[in-house]
């Protein structure tokens, strides 16, 4: 049945009704199921390192931290700077070394290089080594992510 | 009362509950094609079989195995050092996976230059590219269980992948990886997948699979169709079966002996912090994949390569899955191109694999 100026009959309208309360019950569990799978972001903004373990490292030379669940790189530069890295590749995300006789980053997943300020200049990396911001406060060196207090 | 009279009861009293007669009638009465290709014919049941050797020993290594961080490695270890005959199973684990992967690939190209996906038979085709797509990622999910580096640097780069696929890549990744790293949890969601989410899936699929080529019955090579000609053919049961066995029986004792001879390797376990180590490789039915991330360029114009080269990967697959429609003609056409395709697909794959080795 259909009134005269409705756009539509009456049977349309319950089963749009019908079809929209089932499509929202349906989305009613969907949401629980998709938010579970997907755990929350785990980057960490900063992290906190005693200075001494980076005290005598000798230029050009690199240590280990952990970045979160990642790999880190304090990066010791000839003029006695330090510099931190992602130590992840920006192809495909494997660990990378740092060769201090060739001054290079390497990746040895696919052959990528990075010179020794990070930036790609052989093999498939499409980006440079993220950089992160490294810090000196007292006892401690504080590395963290660009734009965290 | 005598055995027979028993046992003919018995048999009625089953059928009236579950109609077996119908399927024991259809099988008695199937016929296989004889003619000079039906070797190929053989090629589905011995996937079955060593599918069913996947699901066996399967169940017996999720008996001592641990999917954790700490554990994951240690607890293969003593699969390979203190279960009885542990490494054994392993072994035949490891090298049935990759024959059955094998064994996949023909009976895939074996279909695809005879033309057997044409019409009635598209659903076939269809299931059975979602089969391999299961079959890959089985192989995938497993590579990363014994936790080692050269698996967790395969699964950091293969679960990568998806990343540069535009909008949801980045979903899947985190999907896959149980976050944004490749972690511990990574490890614990991939054993989900193995031993839990693709079995539902691949059994399934294998039901419709196999369900749709007993309806349809064997498809015949293009000559017999064309001229019209009687084929002889052989009874399913008991002479096929048989000659299957056979098949089966030589296949098994390859595979034991491969197995015996090259038990797979365990390395220590991986360390989530140390850099990747050199020569790392995926499964060998990865490798043109894995040489084709290898060789394109960073950039291509102002695009990132990766995201080209899985953009091309995946149109190349939805074409693949869509054949049936794309090859719509009748089923006595030849098809050249199609045929040329298929060996212009094999030539390259074979190639970057040989390449990714040198
Ligand atoms: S992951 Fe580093 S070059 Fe591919």
């Amino acid at each position: 049945m259909k009134l005269k100026h409705s756009l539509f009959s009456r049977r349309q309208f319950l089963n749009g009704l019908l079809g929209g309360w089932l499509g929202a019950l349906a989305a009613s569990f969907l949401y629980p199921v998709v938010k579970f799978i997907f755990p929350p972001y785990r980057e960490p903004d900063k992290v906190i390192l005693p200075f001494s373990d980076y005290e005598d490292m000798g230029p050009n030379s690199v240590r280990n931290f952990p970045w979160g669940s990642k790999p880190g790189l304090i990066k010791k530069e000839d003029d006695g700077a330090y510099l931190a890295f992602v130590a992840v590749c920006t192809h495909l995300d494997c660990n990378v070394v740092y060769l201090a006789e060739q001054k290079k980053f390497f990746c040895a997943c696919h052959e990528g290089w990075y010179d020794e300020n990070g930036l790609n200049i052989g093999g498939p990396p499409p980006r440079p080594l993220r950089q992160l911001i490294i810090e000196r406060e007292g006892e401690n060196i504080i590395v963290k992510r660009e734009g965290v207090e | 009362m005598n055995l027979k009279k028993i046992a003919a009861e018995i048999q009625a009293w089953f059928d009236d509950r579950f109609g077996l007669s119908a399927i024991f009638k259809f099988l008695r009465e199937k016929e296989v094609p004889q003619h000079r290709h039906s070797i190929w014919y053989y090629t589905g049941s011995t996937i079955l079989l060593l599918f069913g050797i996947q699901v066996i020993t399967g169940f017996m290594l999720v008996f001592y195995y641990k999917p954790t961080l700490e554990e994951a490695n240690k607890s293969i270890a003593r699969i390979m050092t203190e279960a009885p005959l542990g490494w054994i199973i392993r072994s035949v684990h490891f090298w049935s996976a990759s024959f059955m992967i094998a064994i996949v690939f023909i009976h895939l190209f074996s279909i695809w230059i005879a033309k057997s996906y044409r019409k009635p038979r598209e659903a076939t085709w269809m299931s059975g590219v979602f089969l391999l797509l299961i079959s890959l990622v089985f192989g995938f999910t497993g590579y990363l269980l014994p936790w080692d580096d050269l698996s967790l640097s395969a699964t950091k780069v293969g679960t990568d992948i998806p990343r540069s696929i535009p909008v949801v890549g980045i979903w899947i990744t985190k999907l896959l990886r149980g976050g944004e790293d490749v972690t511990g949890d990574t490890l614990t969601r991939f054993f989900g997948f193995h031993v839990c989410i693709l079995p539902v899936f691949i059994f399934i699929l294998l039901a419709f699979h196999i369900y749709f080529i007993q309806k349809q019955g064997m498809s015949l090579p293009l000559a017999f169709e064309n001229k019209g000609k009687k084929v002889r053919s052989l009874p399913f049961w008991p002479n096929f079966v048989y000659r299957e066995m056979i098949v089966w029986l030589v296949l098994v004792g390859i595979l034991v002996t491969v197995a015996i001879f090259l038990p797979p390797s365990l390395d220590k376990a991986a360390d989530l912090m140390a850099p990747a180590p050199e020569g790392i490789k995926p499964e060998w039915y990865f490798l043109f994949l894995f040489q084709v991330l290898k060789i394109f360029p960073a950039k291509i114009l102002f695009i990132n390569g990766d995201t080209v080269a899985v953009l091309m990967i995946a149109v190349a697959f939805v074409l693949f899955f869509f054949l049936p429609f794309i090859d719509n003609k009748p089923t006595e056409r030849k098809g050249k191109i199609i045929t040329v395709v298929a060996y212009v697909v094999i030539v390259f794959a074979v190639a970057m694999t040989v390449w990714s080795l040198l």
